[in-house]
């Protein structure tokens, strides 16, 4: 809301700087998140008078003008293309050197071959109205050669008004905000309707069919009115408030919206049908060209203002083409109603019309100023464009509805706020923004939920308790914590003591992220980045993981932000794609990252989160050096960054099963499942790793010939890692190792010649590591020889050569019999 | 042959066994020597072997003769040796001699990304006072996202959230789950209905998570981004806390100097409801663009939880009063690290990343 501080002046006094002010409506709420100056961008501009205007010789559209700007002083010769103009009249002139908003200089220059000393100016160029045509013709009054900042230049503050405060989006409200942080008193508008002749309802009638979504209709009755542009004075103050003028009649009405707060309209009544509004709901088929001059057809469940024949506005959002105020019209209804606030929203965002009226009324109205706002526009509307206005009004339901009065424990509030407020302190706050107090009756209950019936107070506490009474404005006090907001606001926030937690604490409960924390520890020691990606992806994404558009698994958005993020991702893969891929255009093709985030599915219909690891490597596998030949990354770069991980983090260790099969996603010879194996001996898959297919590479642009990807699943691996770790003590006994080499059939899977040994090695049989493999002479075509270190750790007794030989002896045997190896020469 | 002639041979025998030592260019030569000289078919075993030619009464004395010689001829060897290896040594160091100034085996450089470094801090900031993680879904229902929360249906504060909804998942094949139309949360808020639901009081928890607005992507929003949501509940827990608790963490996060705001806010889901500010991290209070010309930045929104929303977390509103906050945590990094455009911190461009 922008708030002009002339227009406030006039309902309260404020002695503070334009800055002060702000700060402490702030303070108390109302954010204000601009001060502006009207006036600031203009410099040697002041009040002159036309001491003649005639024709200039040779350019017909352009009149020469004599102006002094002081008594006494040379007059200039200006001249002006504007035909609003006479001698007498005092206007705004820029001097030669003048700035102009837009940083527009004015200086002396020749047009149509006469020179001209300045300019006149017109309400557009000086920002005030949005008159660009005629000059800005100012009060005979005006003092000349005062400069005009200080005669029209005005403070604007910008106040962010919150939704539960629509009775501030209005000048009064926000003077009366001003009152309760200074203390000042509000002076209301005196509203004062110059009535004459026969009465409203001679000439109007009005029937409200759906009481409930509008519960009260004003209407007033004009006419003998002329319309015409409204004084410059509202002109100019409107502009400041951010709303364009358009006639005195419109003006008026908009005046009484920002001053009050209610919206009005006004209907040329000529254009309605038999003098009779009707408020009802649309009906199938009827359409309404609306003031913005678009048909649009209604819904059955629009509110309408009609007349016999058909609707005129839609209620509380926009009226129509047909009834607008225009240029002579000399008859005009003012409607002042209140609207259901949630009809007034929905029916605003359903035809995309959403304006400072229909945001009043969604924000909610003080019943009191359906009489009032349409007595203020009757008054405002005589004033500025004549005639007269009939006797009384039409009201359907001219009785206010009491104040609600809403019981508060001053030692509740004293204890929710941790603050040391009496009873007769809180009384005094209170009083500053308007709402008496008094003590409760013996019998009171206390309302906590809005909309519930309130508790019961026992007799001592009811004692104690006090009743605010809540002006018909402040719809947003409703149950007692809203007493304490009150409190606490009125008496400053900067009074709540800065204390810390002196409550009991909570008991133990685990750190879920204890776990995510070490891996992502681990992996950016080991050199790799850390990555946070979008987690809505495309339905292409999805489509290359094998996820088409109808999987129904897949969650989707119904109103998704853009085509490339509308479906919640299935697998971190794609997304680190994107950031190879725009890596790669900074030049920065060798990459190492990971992220740690959620995949998202629905499993039996519903939504279900996994905590997933992706890392993607791609580019070399170390950072160019001069000691070295760069060598690609391949899929054994992130097989060992799994073991080292998981080893680390829980102890276990992973074997690799062919797999998964993917076509055109993953490399179908080099992709492998992720296999824990527990102390427990269960198996448990917990991820894969894979060089992605060419093609899928190709498809997501990206330039490597090599990309790794691997998936770690975090809560399968968090399962894994048990409470309490058992190490035991250190084997005193030194360990002995075993260096044998198998020679194997070619095609033979080294992870199962690991498990064979493994089993056959017996309890001793600490590690087996393979250091070698090897094809060629003096090997037979066909075969290849692995040799592996296996290490042996002596529990308590002393190993002799003989047992170590008998494990490798039966290692041996195993891989002989199971699969028909030999020992290597 | 007597005695002194054989004397004179072995004084001769010395000068050239010392003059051969002292020619000896490698240890192996070295070797060679000693072994002509001193070896068991050496020249002085050799010329020992022939001392059956003196006088028997001489014999005794050879010994005497001998020995310095030997003596004098080993002693000579091994500081050749010595000598030999030291300049062995010399030449291999100098040939292993190294451009020093060659730059090391780099490493890759690693980093964590501030989101979440940020995220963490935040946590481990209020995990000294209790607070302890606690994980909310992201996929929500419009119940616990608004509706439980004191936001119902065409309420204006609905504005304030724009939210992406999710398409209902295939009725027929899975049985409707009847939980509600489901959406991406927009604030971490829900978390503080599931904790209040699933633990008792005391209790302090913190729900770190990513959220989700339909917004346009600009230098200050996104359409994801990440927020971090506190919830203290207690009997006697108040306002007065809370502000305690944030001026703690501004202090933690932003200096020790650093000056605070605390004042009115508005949320529908807290009563009193507070927005909270720091002296500007741009210009430190002065004014400046960066704080709109206030000196002031809002850097979360907090309250007392609203007594509807204690109800609805099943707590006795009566009984127990709440406080709870949520910040973004782009916001915090964005102020932290100085960054003015938070897209950067979804690009994962390295040269950013590098710089953590």
């Amino acid at each position: 809301m922008r708030v002009p501080l002339s227009w406030l002046r006039e309902f309260v006094d404020i002695d503070l700087s334009p800055e002060a002010l702000a700060e402490r409506l702030t303070l108390l709420g109302m954010e204000v998140k601009g001060v502006h100056r009207i006036g600031a961008d203009w410099s040697s501009v002041v009040v002159g008078e036309l001491l003649d205007v005639y024709a200039h010789p040779s350019s017909p559209r352009l009149s020469l003008t004599r102006v002094r700007t002081a008594e006494g002083e040379r007059e200039l010769e200006i001249v002006c293309g504007a035909t609003n103009i006479e001698a007498g009249q005092r206007v705004p002139v820029a001097l030669p050197g003048a700035l102009l908003p837009g940083d527009r200089s004015i200086g002396v220059t020749r047009i149509a071959g006469i020179q001209s000393e300045g300019m006149l100016c017109s309400g557009a160029e000086l920002g005030l109205t949005p008159d660009a045509d005629g000059i800005l013709i100012l009060d005979s009054e005006s003092p000349l050669g005062e400069p005009l900042g200080r005669l029209l230049g005005d403070t604007v503050l910008d106040v962010d008004v919150k939704p539960n405060r629509g009775d501030a989006l209005s000048i009064l409200g926000l003077a009366r905000e001003v009152a309760a942080a200074t203390g000042a008193t509000v002076r209301e508008p005196l509203i004062a309707v110059p009535e004459s002749g026969d009465a409203t309802d001679d000439h109007l009638s009005v029937t409200v069919q759906d009481v409930l979504r509008c519960p009260r209709f004003v209407a007033r009755y004009l006419d003998g009115l002329t319309v015409g542009p409204s004084p410059t004075a509202v002109q100019v103050r409107l502009m400041a408030a951010g709303v364009r003028p358009v006639s005195n009649v419109v003006d008026a009405s908009n005046y009484v919206m920002l001053e009050l707060g209610k919206p009005v309209h006004t209907f040329d009544a000529a254009a309605v049908t038999e003098d009779r509004l009707i408020v009802r709901t649309a009906r199938p088929g009827e359409r309404l060209e609306t003031l913005d001059h678009i048909e649009r057809e209604l819904s059955a469940d629009t509110l309408v203002i009609a007349d016999p024949v058909g609707p005129l506005a839609i209620a509380g959002v926009m009226g129509g083409a047909s009834s607008e105020v225009r240029e002579g019209t000399t008859q005009v209804i003012v409607e002042s109603a209140l609207f259901q606030p949630v009809t007034i929203r929905r029916t605003a965002q359903a035809y995309g019309l959403r304006s400072e009226a229909s945001l009043r009324f969604e924000r909610g109205q003080e019943p009191r100023m359906a009489r009032l706002g349409a007595d203020r526009a009757a008054q405002l509307i005589v004033r500025w464009a004549g005639g007269r206005a009939a006797m009384g009004a039409v009201d359907t339901d001219p009785v206010d509805p009491p104040a609600t009065r809403l019981t508060f424990r001053p030692a509740r509030i004293a204890r929710l706020l941790g603050m040391s407020v009496s009873g007769d302190g809180m009384r005094d706050l209170l009083a500053r923004a308007g709402i008496v107090t008094e003590p409760a009756a013996a019998r009171s209950s206390v309302a906590i939920i809005a909309g519930e019936r309130p508790i019961p107070l026992d007799p001592d506490a009811a004692a104690e308790a006090l009743v605010a009474i809540v002006p018909g404005h402040r719809r947003d006090l409703a149950i007692e914590a809203d007493i304490a907001e009150e409190v606490a606001r009125i008496r400053g926030y900067d009074a709540v003591p800065s204390r810390l937690p002196d409550t009991s604490m909570p008991g133990y409960r685990p750190d879920p992220r204890l776990m995510v924390d070490r891996v992502r520890d681990l992996l950016s020691g080991r050199g790799l980045n850390e990555v946070v990606t979008y987690s809505l992806v495309s339905p292409q994404d999805h489509a290359s993981l094998g996820h088409d558009a109808q999987d129904p698994a897949t969650i989707r958005a119904a109103n998704p932000v853009s085509g490339e993020h509308s479906e919640l991702r299935r697998s971190l893969l794609p997304q680190l794609m994107r950031v190879l891929v725009d890596n790669e255009r900074q030049r920065r093709p060798d990459l190492a990252v990971f992220e740690v985030g959620a995949v998202h599915a629905l499993v039996d219909g519903h939504p279900k989160e996994a905590r997933h690891l992706g890392i993607l490597l791609a580019g070399a596998a170390d950072p160019l050096s001069w000691d070295r030949p760069s060598r690609p990354v391949d899929i054994a770069d992130a097989k060992g960054l799994l073991e080292w991980l998981v080893e680390r983090v829980a102890g276990a260790r992973l074997r690799w099963e062919p797999g998964p099969l993917h076509e055109a996603l993953y490399h179908p010879g080099r992709s492998a499942l992720a296999i824990a194996e527990l102390e427990s001996g269960h198996r448990v898959e917990l991820g894969l790793v894979s060089e992605l297919d060419p093609r899928y590479l190709t498809a997501c642009e990206a330039q490597a010939e090599r990309v790794v990807f691997a998936r770690l699943d975090l809560d399968g691996l968090g399962r894994t890692v048990p409470a309490v770790q058992r190490v035991g003590d250190l084997e005193r006994l030194p360990a002995l190792e075993r260096d044998i080499a198998v020679v194997v059939a070619e095609t033979q899977p080294a992870g199962a010649v690991e498990a064979v040994m493994r089993a056959a090695g017996g309890p001793l049989l600490a590690s087996v590591l393979l250091f070698d493999r090897y094809e060629g002479a003096p090997l037979g075509p066909g075969e290849m020889s692995l040799a592996y270190r296996l290490r042996f750790e002596p529990g308590t007794r002393t190993l002799d050569e003989d047992g170590i030989e008998r494990a490798v002896a039966s290692v041996v045997d195993a891989l002989r019999e199971r699969l028909g190896a030999r020992l290597r020469g | 042959m007597d005695l002194e002639a054989f004397a004179a041979r072995l004084s001769a025998l010395r000068e050239r066994a010392l003059q051969a030592v002292r020619e000896t260019a490698d240890p192996s030569s070295l070797e060679q020597v000693e072994a002509a000289y001193l070896g068991r078919k050496g020249e002085l075993r050799t010329l020992l072997g022939g001392i059956g030619g003196l006088p028997a009464e001489d014999r005794p004395r050879v010994g005497a003769l001998a020995n310095p010689i030997r003596e004098d001829v080993e002693r000579a060897i091994a500081q050749r040796r010595e000598r030999l290896e030291s300049i062995a040594l010399e030449v291999r160091l100098a040939g292993e001699r190294l451009d020093v100034t060659l730059p090391g085996r780099p490493l890759r450089r690693g980093s964590l990304h501030p989101l979440v470094e940020t995220e963490r801090e935040i946590a481990r900031f209020f995990g000294r006072y209790g607070f302890v993680v606690y994980e909310s879904p992201e996929v929500e229902t419009d119940e616990r996202n608004f509706e439980a929360l004191n936001i119902p249906a065409d309420h204006p504060a609905r504005d304030l959230w724009d939210t992406i909804y999710l398409q209902p998942p295939d009725s027929e094949a899975t049985g409707t789950p009847d939980d509600g139309r489901l959406l991406l949360r927009t604030h971490t808020s829900p978390g503080q209905i599931r904790a209040m639901h699933e633990m008792s009081p005391p209790l302090r928890v913190l729900t770190p998570g990513r959220c989700y607005r339909y917004e346009a992507v600009d230098a200050s929003h996104g359409f994801e981004f990440f927020q971090v949501e506190g919830l203290m509940v207690d009997e006697g827990t108040s306002l007065a806390h809370l502000r305690g608790l944030l001026d703690e963490f501004a202090h933690a996060m932003f200096g020790a100097a650093r000056a605070t705001r605390f004042r009115p806010g508005y949320y529908p889901f807290t009563e009193p409801s507070v927005a909270f500010d720091i002296g500007c991290v741009s210009c430190e209070g002065s004014g400046c663009p960066a704080c709109g010309r206030s000196g002031w930045m809002t850097i979360l929104g907090a309250g007392m939880v609203h007594p509807v929303v204690l109800r609805n977390g099943g707590l006795d509103p009566e009984r127990f009063q709440g406080l709870a906050f949520g910040m973004g945590v782009d916001r915090i990094a964005m102020l932290r690290y100085a960054i003015n455009d938070l897209r950067v911190f979804l690009a994962n461009d390295l040269r950013f990343l590098e710089r953590f």
